[in-house]
């Protein structure tokens, strides 16, 4: 059974907030400026992103709520009505409560009847393992469609007040780091068993992906403090209180691992080469959830060196003015990607997510449908 | 980086398999506990010491199989052997580099010249001396560029690591420095080695082969460190 997207749909709350604006929202941590924004912005690229919290750090729109904006978006667009739907599977890295799982938010909040219901969680890739598994039960022609949906509202983690709890008073370089570079938003894409005259359906013709968690220790984490050598989680703590005041609530990034990603994305490119799935030559776009053009350059580098770079003119991003929004980022990418784009029928397109949470890159490869 | 600096076909889908093999390689090694502690900043001295004591065997030997390979190609390589005879000359003296580092961590000079190959050496030693042995060894451009891959992840990587980790009185890493410098040239030495001799399939499969092999013995290599023998 082939599969299709056939429909895309994304949701960002709020107006989008400029580089200068962004301490206005998230706050001043022990009300000075930071340091490092200037420098981490510089290197991201990112001119503007949004947020679900306000200027008063309270939360205007649920998790669960955005994911269900970016459901309705795309199912509006499509040729079925939201009652059709068969499946919903959805990624984010953290639900509005910590049980049950996402999808059964997502679900209410879209009134969705009688689904099969998935979730996945992690970090950037966890959109790529929710559209597998709806394109999987696709495939072998368990229902006729699903709804994929990933969002995320990482705003919450970077209050500046989560910062004023950690007892050390001190804030740690890979704590902030992700501060200047995460934001909030939601992308949904449509999956069904048959293609429409919209001239925007995509076959998708494979997703694969390759985890390397056996190899490198953990780069983005939430739930330990800073150099934990005791594998003390939060929940280990006597308190939440305590986990808090250890700072192992924060979203911390190992920038020194970082750069592992960039080898890991290449390699998982060339096993695709070798074993016959894509050929560079052939990719007509591509779509990468880089972090930062600091990797831009570098994946770009190695490329070119194997003689098998893509083209410059052939990547598309629009993360400089969405924002890097988690595992939200790609459908958000391929929703605007589609709607300003002449798609000519079987026009490829590649697209490739590294996630540096314990190092996952996951590859998809899409055509134009004619 | 410049453009072209692999200029055949062939030359290119050689080097996009030998970039393969390294990223493979570079995973692996990063598994093997003596990397691991390393690389997360749990060395030990001793394991700093180590690591210095069982590389130093492989480098003395390195200088020799690179010598032998030269002098295995015949006069319609003569371009290739200057090139190799080059690269042998260059770092035929790597090792009193090393044996410096050593003695600046504190070590004895006699403890590390006493020192024998591990295991892992053995069979790397071993296998590179037998294939520079053969007549015109064009394969061994991929030993070359797994050993040429690894000196500038010691150089740009481990080098920093370990002085971050340790305040040494003399600088104790100059031989895994060292391979940082004119890492450029080298690269593009190895390129044009490359062009030369990624000509037909067979140089290809015989170059890629040699690669993985000379990978999975660097690999041995490290992890034997951790093994007294």
């Amino acid at each position: 059974m082939n599969v299709y997207i056939n429909s895309t749909g994304h949701f960002l709350p709020g107006k989008a907030v400029n580089n200068d604006e962004i301490e206005d929202v998230l706050g001043l941590i022990y009300g000075k400026k930071s340091r490092l924004k200037k420098r981490i912005l510089k290197s991201n690229g990112i001119v503007q992103r949004h947020y679900a919290i306000n200027n008063q750090q309270q939360t205007q729109i649920s998790n669960s709520n955005m994911a269900a904006n970016a459901g309705v978006s795309c199912i509006e667009k499509s040729f079925i009505p939201m009652s059709k739907i068969q499946m919903l599977s959805c990624a984010t890295s953290q639900g509005d409560l910590v049980l049950p799982g996402f999808g059964s938010m997502v679900q209410a909040a879209l009134n969705l009847p009688e689904v099969e219901l998935h979730t996945t969680h992690g970090i950037c890739s966890s959109s790529m393992m929710a559209l597998k598994a709806a394109y999987t039960n696709i495939k072998c022609d368990d229902v006729d469609n699903a709804l994929v949906i990933a969002s995320e509202l990482t705003s919450r983690l970077f209050k500046s007040s989560r910062y004023e709890q950690v007892e050390s008073n001190k804030i740690d370089f890979n704590a902030e780091f992700l501060r200047w570079m995460l934001s909030d938003g939601a992308g949904a894409l449509l999956l069904e068993n048959r293609q429409r005259i919209s001239g925007k359906s995509l076959q998708i013709n494979w997703i694969k992906s390759f985890s390397n968690a056996d190899v490198y220790p953990v780069c983005m984490t939430v739930g330990t403090a800073k150099n934990d050598v005791n594998n003390k989680t939060w929940q280990d703590y006597e308190t939440y209180a305590c986990a808090e005041k250890a700072g192992a609530l924060l979203l911390r990034q190992d920038v020194r691992l970082l750069d592992n990603i960039v080898s890991v994305g290449v390699n998982g490119f060339l096993k695709l080469i070798s074993q016959n799935y894509v050929r560079p030559d052939e990719i007509d776009h591509v779509l990468c959830h880089f972090s930062s053009k600091y990797f831009k350059s570098k994946i770009f580098d190695m490329l070119e060196t194997a003689g098998i770079s893509i083209p410059e003119h052939k990547w598309y991003t629009n993360l400089y003015e969405r924002g890097n929004t988690g595992c939200a980022s790609i459908f958000i990418m391929i929703d605007e990607f589609i709607n300003t784009h002449d798609l000519k029928s079987g026009e490829t397109i590649f697209c490739m997510v590294p996630e540096s949470g314990r190092f996952n890159c996951a590859y998809m490869h899409l055509t134009v449908a004619g | 980086m410049e453009n072209n600096l692999v200029l055949t076909e062939a030359g290119k889908r050689c080097l996009q398999m030998l970039l393969k093999v390294w990223l493979d390689f570079d995973l692996a090694i990063t598994k093997v506990p003596i990397v691991q502690r390393l690389e997360q900043q749990r060395l030990s001295v001793e394991d700093y010491q180590k690591l210095l004591i069982n590389m130093r065997q492989q480098v003395i030997e390195g200088s020799r199989w690179i010598s032998r390979c030269a002098s295995s190609f015949d006069r319609h390589y003569s371009d290739v052997r200057s090139s190799v005879i080059r690269h042998a000359q260059e770092e035929h003296k790597d090792y009193l580099l090393l044996e410096a580092d050593y003695i600046a961590t504190g070590g004895e000079l006699s403890t590390i010249e006493s020192g024998n190959k591990n295991i892992g050496s053995e069979a790397l030693h071993g296998f590179l001396m037998y294939r520079a042995t053969q007549p015109n060894p064009v394969d061994l451009i991929g030993a070359m560029w797994i050993i040429e891959g690894l000196g500038n992840k010691m150089a740009m990587k481990w080098a920093k690591l370990i002085n971050e980790q340790f305040s040494f009185e003399c600088k104790a890493t100059a031989f895994m420095e060292y391979h940082g410098e004119n890492d450029e040239s080298h690269l593009q030495e190895l390129y044009q080695l490359i062009d030369r001799l990624a000509t037909s399939d067979k140089n290809i499969t015989d170059i890629v082969r040699t690669a993985k092999v000379v990978a999975k013995l660097y690999q041995l290599q490290l992890q034997e460190v951790d093994n007294d023998n």
